[in-house]
């Protein structure tokens, strides 16, 4: 799938075949995608466990469940538990200094084995593994770059996938996650038991409610050619029907076969 | 509590027109009032009181919340429920998800097993 058709065809899926496995090379696929993201200090913020549903005892699973979360966690054949590491500190300068060596972090933008040791590592990475407010908001942007990665090239395997909150005292317990992992979220994975287009786009604002030129206040103009390109590369796709009665039919189809209240 | 009696409440009235219950055939209907008003009469509760229990107020601020503690007893209730009834299956999952139904059109996000049989 072209990249952005992928970007364009992402959606929550709620509703997965609870009996169509997923495959482990296709999981792995989505594992590399998060380990090529784009990451400070060349640090692994994003940690996950992978959790086969069937694999899981009836107890263990009833552990993880929430009022909130029990129909998606049921029906997804596979739950990724994402974490952000809070130790990404701990190898820092090693790891700099390895890419000023291959030349990543050139001389010429001021990167040499000094200025990592002098500056970077105790005036910056060393003061900010320290502030625990700096370090979640560290742990968390890094982490979600991975998981937007792993989630993207889910849809590009042609899954279905979905991002949701999480028990996480219940499953640090069960998964015996580290002390230093933060919970982000569960990613669940599946084929769509509902279309993959989920009844069409979801609502979004122009671009001009959220982005800027130059300063604050002054909205982004869009160019409309470019806005037609993207429609027609699958970026920009049909947005969900004001008459959602095709939807809502869908709906009740799935809520019969699954036995879920309407 | 008889069906008129049920309906008389006024977080079922919420439920049948949110849910769009008149424009379920008259047995479907009857048959989903008949569910709730048995499972009501095994907690001792009436619908209005029912809703109300898993809302909670915060002791420091007064505020409203959803209780997940009285959501969870609420499932243990209707597990229990769904085995007195002799449901099983599908059966089971559907029948108690008319309550939860009941409950998440009153504002209560309550989710319950699925049936991937």
């Amino acid at each position: 799938m072209e990249f952005k058709q992928v970007v364009g065809s992402r959606r929550t899926i709620r509703f997965f075949d609870p009996n169509r496995p997923v495959e482990e090379e296709k999981i792995q696929v989505m594992l590399e995608a998060a380990n090529r993201a784009s990451r400070a200090v060349n640090a692994d913020f994003a940690k996950a466990i992978v959790c086969y549903r069937d694999e899981l005892s009836d107890e263990v699973r009833a552990q993880m469940k929430t009022p909130t979360t029990t129909v998606q966690i049921d029906l997804a054949p596979v739950t990724i538990f994402w974490y952000g590491d809070t130790s990404f500190v701990n190898g820092a300068q090693g790891r700099l200094k390895e890419l000023v060596d291959l030349g990543a972090l050139p001389v010429t933008h001021g990167w040499t084995h000094a200025y990592v040791d002098d500056l970077v590592y105790p005036q910056v990475l060393e003061p900010l593994s320290k502030d625990q407010l700096a370090t979640v908001w560290a742990v968390s942007v890094e982490a979600g770059l991975a998981i937007a990665q792993a989630m993207l090239a889910g849809v590009d395997e042609g899954l279905g996938v979905g991002l949701h909150a999480f028990n996480a005292a219940a499953v640090k317990d069960i998964l015996k996650v580290p002390d230093h992992w933060v919970p982000m979220w569960i990613l669940l994975v599946g084929y769509p038991a509902e279309d993959a287009k989920g009844g069409g786009q979801r609502p979004r604002r122009k671009l001009s409610d959220s982005f800027y030129r130059g300063q604050y206040g002054n909205p982004w103009t869009e160019i409309p050619a470019v806005t037609e390109r993207l429609k027609d590369e699958g970026m920009i796709q049909e947005p969900m029907p004001a008459d959602a009665s095709e939807r809502m039919t869908e709906i009740k189809q799935l809520a019969d076969r699954f036995g879920l209240p309407l | 509590m008889t069906d008129q009696q049920i309906e008389s409440q006024a977080s079922v009235k919420r439920w049948e027109a949110s849910a769009g219950l008149s424009a379920d055939p008259a047995e479907v209907h009857e048959g989903k009032l008949r569910i709730l008003a048995d499972f009501c009469a095994k907690v001792d509760k009436e619908p209005d009181e029912l809703v109300a229990f898993c809302i909670l107020r915060k002791k420091e601020t007064g505020e409203r919340f959803l209780s997940v503690k009285r959501r969870e007893t609420i499932n243990s209730w209707l597990e229990e429920f769904a085995a007195e009834q002799g449901w099983t299956g599908k059966q089971a999952v559907a029948n108690a998800n008319v309550v939860r139904s009941f409950l998440i059109h009153n504002g209560i996000l309550i989710q319950g097993p699925v049936w991937r049989g």
